[in-house]
């Protein structure tokens, strides 16, 4: 047992390098393109043209960017913080090379330096089916394995899937998120550039996860990466991505769209790990139909950024589908993630599962805000939802507002919370057993955060791990 | 007659504005002032997503008229436990006119003062000026501002120091009819090391269908100093054509205890916050509440327990049963502030749904702003559990007694709260909502 806290230590010594260091350097760059600050029409058509994309999605931009102009901002959650979001001070769009690129060696230097110290193609290398990486607003590298191509599994970049496969991108384009959903839906819908698009064709099981990587580099960039993901009829995918930024003293905004189709037998999973630099405002939209039979998962781990508000939801349409979200925030110094999960059953007999796990440490604050929603149709749903917050410090914060709203009689739904500090019996039956207060607490923690590392792939549940150490450093003691 | 007016402003002129001492007079046109000021609350604000704030917006205090037969049955009922000596006292309310005190002689031997507000603001100046306005103040929303500049008379229980007070003490109020518009209020002070059982009953209102629903709006404030240890039930019985809207706030000082008993049956809508805060270390709030909704009723609950001192102690446990068409919201918030270090809090909602057109909802919040505490909640909402009432007519009882049983069982935790007098009239009420679910 020792040695394995020896072994934690020693990792931490020789990881004993703050973000700064590790992800938080940027690369001095001559864009392609680099917009005007701001947002109005004008910037709307010049992405559209720049992109050459056909006019029903230039009349879509233009559109969301008077809704997004009309909309109010949220009154709600850290308003004081989005209040400090200057819309007018963003470049919302920037191209740092010209063509996207298929094979690593003719990536950029600066760029190829970048993702090296991220780790992406070793990460491809070894386990993963495709990778996308996106820099800025576009995506610079591209490549999936041959195979997968071959089964007819489509995995592109956004911009790509819309000039390759504009019908399917038609159809299912906004139809989950609509621009009019909220203010930030609307801005990405304006502005959206890259992020990725995978169609798997009925029947199909990609065994090996896809993954996509997504850096800001440059100093005020909106990123507003949009994603879709269709599995057809009992098709199965695992789709990855990961966030970082470089620090810098003023405020860069992160507003992404995730769609997510499930449609009938078919299973997804989406897993994220956002860790963007403590001056990044992560403001989200992902949210997900699951049809007859269909099982969509979230796995969320919210590590990064200043302000993060991000609800990851999904609608159960077809009877017996099926919901899970494990949502996982961690709020260092000055940091508030609000974060939570959304369930809409609005067919009979589906289930869903919520767990939110969240660490508040120093002056962070953690939020759970969550909503379980059961349609009168939904006779027979089971709805759980479980809600854990350890407070380290006492400055913390931890804050929780679940909302359920029962329109049917014959569901089951039950929620539960708990908050607490590092528990002083726990504490101390370790401590008896010769551990010190440190390696305890350490482990405790890690215990905590257990069933959210298990679900994810090996190298990720490493990375996550270290980074909870590294944040835990100092506390402990 | 008073009728919905969303625009509704208090006039400059209103006789209730020149009621009582100058003091209290400023304090009534300020609240005019906030509550003209105030703009009703957006539908999308946190409290109030789930019902009409238009819907309290009652246009001008009315002329009273009620009939009093029902609540003389009852004051004779209640007279008889008075001599039974199972009550120490006995407060009558009618619709804000009459305030009676019967029975509280020995009381008042004690040094217990019970009187109506509008007596006490004048005679006990000295004991009201402190507290009034304390906890249910200028700084509170739009509908406690009318109450606080309009209330047309109130109940004021002073315990002194080091009084045991046995008995409950039964304040009874009765509303006025179609179209009254009523604005009680409550003053209780519980003296040091002293011990009180309130049980503070709201009836009448209108029955009329399709005429103007009588409004009731009301405010309760009390405080319990050093080690006191206070009970108060709160029972909102209102007839059906009613709507009513309450704001409850308790303050304890350290060592003192609180156990607040909402109970809710009542009306066709009704909006009741109750709050419990914990100012000194070592006090504890225990809250255990229920509604029994039929019907189209419309239940708008909020809880608050809000720990401002370290070494406090909380606990709410909230039922709900609904049937036919009946709406319940409820909304919790546990609230540790910054310094209070080493509290426990625990929160419990359960909603049991038995007819399809029902709707819960249930919101229970928590906000931490330190590490040492111990703190969790959960919510439920099902039917009954077929398992259980298959389990019951396997020995040979019948639907409905099996549907009763298995009801009660789920209230007991409440009822056990309630003084024993009071137990079987509340068990009635389960009874009768309980007939062809």
């Amino acid at each position: 047992m020792s040695d394995a806290v020896e072994r934690q230590k020693k990792d931490l010594s020789t990881l004993n390098q703050d973000y700064a260091t590790k992800y938080g350097f940027s690369d001095p760059v001559d864009y392609f393109h680099k917009g005007a600050r701001g947002l109005d029409h004008e910037v709307v058509e010049m992405i559209s043209q720049m992109k050459k994309e056909p006019r029903w999605m230039a009349d879509i931009r233009h559109q969301a960017l008077d809704t997004f102009l009309s909309k109010p901002m949220p009154r709600w959650g850290n308003t004081k913080l989005l209040g400090e979001i200057d819309f007018k001070n963003i470049y919302y769009f920037m191209k740092p090379i010209e063509n996207q690129q298929k094979s690593w060696d003719d990536v950029p230097e600066y760029i190829k330096k970048t993702f090296d110290k991220l780790g992406i193609p070793e990460a491809e290398k070894e386990f993963l089916g495709g990778v996308s990486a996106q820099y800025e607003s576009e995506v610079v590298y591209h490549s999936m394995k041959e195979d997968l191509k071959a089964q007819g599994i489509v995995f592109l970049d956004m911009d790509s899937g819309l000039r390759e496969r504009e019908e399917i991108v038609k159809k299912y384009f906004g139809s989950v998120i609509p621009a009019t959903d909220n203010k930030f839906a609307a801005l990405n819908t304006a502005v959206w550039s890259g992020g990725s698009f995978i169609y798997v064709p009925p029947g199909v099981d990609v065994k090996i996860p896809l993954q996509a990587y997504f850096r800001i580099n440059a100093e005020n960039m909106g990123q507003f990466e949009r994603t879709l993901i269709i599995a057809d009829k009992g098709a199965r995918v695992h789709y990855i991505e990961g966030c970082t930024a470089p620090v810098y003293s003023t405020d860069s905004l992160h507003s992404a769209v995730v769609e997510v189709i499930a449609l009938e037998g078919a299973s997804i999973r989406y897993t994220t790990i956002q860790n963007w630099s403590r001056n990044i405002f992560n403001l989200v939209t992902k949210r997900a139909n699951a049809y007859k039979n269909a099982t969509v998962e979230w796995v969320d781990g919210n590590l990064g950024s200043r302000l993060t508000m991000k609800y990851p939801c999904v609608q159960l349409l077809g009877e017996g589908a099926r919901g899970e979200i494990l949502s996982v925030a961690f709020a260092g110094i000055d940091q508030h993630q609000d974060a939570g999960a959304k369930v809409i059953h609005a067919a009979p007999n589906t289930s869903s599962r919520i767990t939110s796990k969240s660490i508040s440490k120093d002056n962070g604050r953690a939020s759970y805000r969550g909503l379980a929603k059961v349609h009168k149709q939904a006779v027979g749903s089971k709805v759980s939802v479980e809600c854990d917050a350890l407070l380290i410090g006492d400055e913390a914060r931890s804050d929780t507002y679940p909302t359920m709203e029962i329109d049917s009689e014959k569901v089951r739904v039950e929620h539960e919370a708990r908050v607490s500090k590092v528990a002083e019996e726990q504490l101390f039956y370790l401590t008896s057993r010769g551990l010190t207060e440190d390696e305890a607490r350490l482990l405790i923690v890690n215990g905590f955060m257990e069933p959210f590392t298990k679900e994810l792939p090996l190298e990720y549940a490493v990375e996550l791990n270290r980074l909870i150490e590294l944040e835990m450093e100092g506390s402990i003691g | 007659m008073a009728q919905l007016n969303s625009d509704y402003t208090i006039p400059d002129l209103a006789p209730e504005l020149q009621r009582g001492p100058t003091w209290l007079q400023n304090h009534r046109r300020t609240l005019r002032q906030k509550f003209n000021d105030t703009p009703l609350p957006p539908r999308g604000l946190h409290l109030w997503r789930y019902t009409d704030p238009a819907k309290f917006m009652v246009g001008q205090t009315a002329d009273q008229a009620a009939s009093a037969s029902k609540f003389k049955a009852l004051i004779e009922e209640e007279q008889k436990h008075l001599a039974e000596n199972h009550l120490s006292g006995l407060v009558t309310d009618f619709t804000g006119r009459e305030i009676k005190a019967l029975g509280v002689d020995k009381l008042s031997e004690q040094g217990v003062v019970i009187k109506a507000l509008s007596d006490a603001v004048e005679s006990h100046l000295d004991l009201v000026e402190p507290y009034l306005y304390g906890l249910v103040g200028s700084e509170t929303g739009k509908f406690e501002a009318m109450n606080g500049a309009l209330w047309n008379d109130g109940i004021f229980v002073y315990v002194p120091d080091n009084t045991v007070i046995e008995q409950p003490l039964h304040l009874l109020r009765e509303a006025a009819g179609s179209g009254s518009a009523q604005f009680p209020r409550l003053l209780v002070v519980v003296g040091k090391n002293s011990e009180v059982t309130l049980i503070d009953e709201y009836g009448g209102g209108s029955s009329e269908k399709g005429a103007d629903p009588a409004y009731s709006n009301g405010v309760v404030e009390i405080y319990g100093l050093e080690d006191s240890r206070t009970r108060y039930v709160s029972l909102q019985r209102h007839e059906p054509v009613t709507n009513s809207y309450l704001t409850h706030r308790a303050k304890i000082a350290s060592g003192a205890t609180m156990l607040t008993v909402p109970l809710a049956f009542g009306g066709a809508l009704s909006k009741q916050n109750f709050g419990v805060i914990m100012a000194g270390p070592g006090s504890e709030s225990n809250m255990y509440g229920m509604l029994f909704g039929t019907g189209r009723q419309h239940f708008d609950n909020h809880t608050l327990h809000h720990h401002a001192s370290g070494q406090t102690h909380s606990n709410i446990d909230i039922k709900v049963v609904l049937r036919d068409k009946a709406i319940s919201a409820y909304t919790g918030l546990i609230r540790i502030d910054e310094h209070a270090q080493t509290c426990e809090a625990y929160q419990e909602n359960r909603n049991l749904l038995l007819s399809s057109g029902t709707k819960a909802e249930t919101i229970p919040e928590l906000e931490i702003l330190n590490e040492d505490v111990s703190c969790s909640h959960g919510a439920t909402v099902g039917p009954i559990d077929p398992i259980e009432l298959f389990y019951l007519m396997c020995r040979g009882i019948s639907l409905e007694v099996a549907q009763r049983m298995i009801v009660l069982g789920f209230v007991t935790p409440t009822l056990n709260r309630v003084p024993a007098d009071m137990r079987e009239r509340i068990s009635r009420f389960v009874d009768t909502r309980l007939e062809n679910v």
